[in-house]
């Protein structure tokens, strides 16, 4: 018994960590109650699940990703455009979304995988900006400039997803951050992510050892764009009206988002929940800082880079490695913050 | 519809925008060659050098061309207190591995002096007419002072930046530096102090085009993002790291630009030009003018 305690001791405390957290996200905007909660935890979550999915890119096989804006531009249009013309539901949409977005990484990332990092950066920039272009320029179908109105879900078992209720919709992304959560999770803690990380640390010598390098940079690449392209899509029908403009899928969301991963902590995936919620947090809090907020964006990454580059996430564990090591138990495994 | 003048006309403008294109990419391009980054915040220096010049001419009323010197001088500076306050530590810190972060700490470089800039002057547009006005007659070619200004000022900054590069004891230094840093050093080059200059230099170029094209791009915040795409195109085609490649790349992208606007219906230029770049970067990574054999 107290070996079966103390063999499940260091998983079990993760558990329970995550089950509170679960539980606290889950009761939080619904206790408070209003909509003002709801919509500013909603973007919480969707910019945590981003930075994870930059992460799950930067942090394991250190693709950077400079045109995750556009992989959810992908998978917005793709939503919203087959939900207008083609008529399915917004809950096949996600799932249009997400392949248009994958059939994107795919092509982009068969292409340029194969070549040194910088690379891939400045194609997934300029894929980023040929979509955006291109979806200004095509008036007559994507409405332009001029911005695309989206509906929001229809109704799944018997529950409505009104938009005036944005608890609704805080549940459905809380339940999609959880699935895609627990898959990165799991192919991070497969032989497939330790593969990832052979090839972080050592590309060459990975591929001495007779692995496909460019073969496991593709996987996760199209599995990251992938689930971009589902957020993309849920994006669009929770927002409801899309518009070209570098703010929503252009270098400035893109540098939000890597800069909630960077703040919260590579090679972590956690990590960015916590640069969303003080990223996002902050900004709901200073509402008054308007014009400063990318300000302190830009500051905090410099700031990260240049003095803490583990993040938060790498605080959180210096933490908790000095908090077990003084109760005597220091047992569990303690991994280094990112390189 | 598309008679010869109209082509010169095109090709003119095309050539002396292109010209500027070229040197912002050749600023680029040196600062990859050297330090192996991707300056994100370069079209920032193109900004900050266009403030510099509006509020040296129209405020405080120095002559244009000593301005203009001014204005170069302050964005030299301003390149080498980057590199050492920013990114010397953080190379310093992390030796070979340092790229990736080098590469996004300009991000924040560009989101702070963007916004800063926001904060400080607004988002009105500081612009003027033209430092010369009026214009050239050739026959039904019509001219603008400006342009030819634009034109001199690119053909003069192209030819000091090459004679500078192939000639001075300086510009052999950071050649031999981008060539093979550590031979570079074993031969008695001073590394630290060629990133530093490397880093100046570019932003000083930058700083120049963002004073010379004041008429064409006022200064406002963002004014930086969208040269900075049209340098990452002229690199891209160029080849990464490639200067003369970019020098090159620049007028040709003019051209293309000049021609689809006249050709194409109205918007698709931007289009047009994203997805060639995505061609050279998917068929020839290593650019249209190298001739580089290895993999890139």
């Amino acid at each position: 018994m107290t070996s079966l305690f103390q063999k499940f001791r260091f998983p079990d405390r993760r558990a329970l960590v995550i089950c509170a957290l679960l539980a606290g996200l889950a009761a939080i905007p619904s206790l408070v109650g209003g909509r003002y909660i709801p919509a500013v935890f909603t973007s919480i979550l969707l910019f945590f699940i981003l930075g994870a999915l930059f992460d799950f890119m930067l942090g394991y096989l250190r693709i950077v990703n400079f045109g995750i804006a556009g992989f959810l531009c992908a998978g917005a249009y793709g939503s919203a455009l087959s939900v207008q013309y083609f008529h399915i539901t917004p809950w096949t949409g996600l799932l249009v979304g997400g392949l248009a977005s994958a059939v994107i990484g795919l092509i982009t990332g068969v292409l340029t995988l194969r070549l040194r990092g910088i690379y891939i950066g400045l194609t997934t920039l300029f894929v980023m900006e040929t979509l955006r272009f291109a979806i200004s320029n095509a008036r007559e179908v994507t409405r332009g400039a001029s911005g695309l109105t989206v509906g929001g879900f229809t109704p799944l078992f018997g529950i409505p997803f009104p938009r005036s209720e944005p608890i609704t919709y805080y549940y459905l992304i809380l339940a999609l951050v959880i699935v895609t959560y627990a898959a990165l999770y799991a192919i991070v803690r497969s032989r497939i992510g330790l593969v990832f990380k052979a090839i972080r640390d050592d590309e060459l010598g990975t591929s001495v050892l007779g692995i496909h390098v460019v073969r496991y940079k593709l996987f996760n690449f199209v599995v990251a764009s992938f689930f971009v392209g589902v957020f993309g899509a849920f994006y669009a029908h929770y927002i409801g009206i899309l518009v070209p403009t570098a703010e929503e899928f252009g270098i400035q969301r893109t540098v939000e988002i890597l800069t909630i991963a960077y703040v919260g902590g590579r090679g972590t995936l956690w990590g960015s929940l916590l640069g969303a919620l003080f990223l996002v947090g902050m900004q709901e809090v200073l509402r008054d800082l308007q014009e400063w907020r990318l300000v302190i964006y830009g500051l905090s990454l410099i700031l990260i880079i240049t003095v803490f580059p583990s993040g938060f996430a790498g605080a959180l564990r210096q933490l908790g490695d000095r908090f077990s090591s003084r109760a005597g138990k220091g047992a569990h495994i303690s991994t280094k913050g990112d390189a | 519809m598309f008679t010869a003048d109209v082509l010169i006309q095109l090709t003119i403008d095309g050539v002396s925008r292109g010209a500027m294109y070229g040197l912002m990419g050749a600023g680029l391009a040196l600062i990859f060659g050297i330090l192996g980054i991707i300056n994100m915040a370069h079209g920032e220096l193109f900004m900050l050098g266009a403030y510099a010049m509006y509020f040296a001419t129209m405020v405080l009323g120095v002559p244009a061309p000593i301005a203009l010197l001014i204005s170069t001088a302050l964005m030299f500076c301003v390149g080498v207190a980057m590199e050492r306050g920013l990114i010397a530590p953080l190379r310093a810190r992390l030796g070979s591995r340092w790229l990736v972060d080098g590469y996004v700490l300009t991000i924040g470089i560009m989101v702070v002096l963007q916004n800063l800039a926001l904060i400080l002057f607004g988002p009105r547009e500081f612009g003027i007419a033209a430092f010369w006005p009026g214009r050239q007659e050739f026959g039904d070619v019509v001219i603008s002072n400006e342009r030819v200004l634009i034109l001199a000022g690119a053909l003069f900054t192209t030819g000091a930046l090459a004679l500078f590069l192939k000639k001075t004891n300086l510009g052999r230094a950071i050649r031999a530096t981008a060539e093979h840093p550590a031979a570079a050093q074993v031969l008695g080059i001073n590394i630290e102090r060629i990133y530093a200059i490397t880093f100046g230099i570019g932003a000083a170029l930058a700083g120049a085009i963002g004073s010379l094209l004041l008429s064409t791009y006022p200064a406002y915040p963002t004014v930086g993002g969208e040269v900075l795409l049209k340098a990452f195109v002229v690199v891209i085609i160029g080849g990464l790291g490639s200067v003369w490649g970019a020098m090159l790349a620049g007028p040709l992208l003019g051209l293309i630009e000049a021609y689809a606007t006249a050709f194409a219906p109205g918007g698709w230029q931007n289009t047009i030009t994203s997805l060639l770049v995505l061609a050279v970067l998917v068929l020839r990574p290593q650019g249209l003018f190298s001739r580089q054999v290895t993999r890139p």
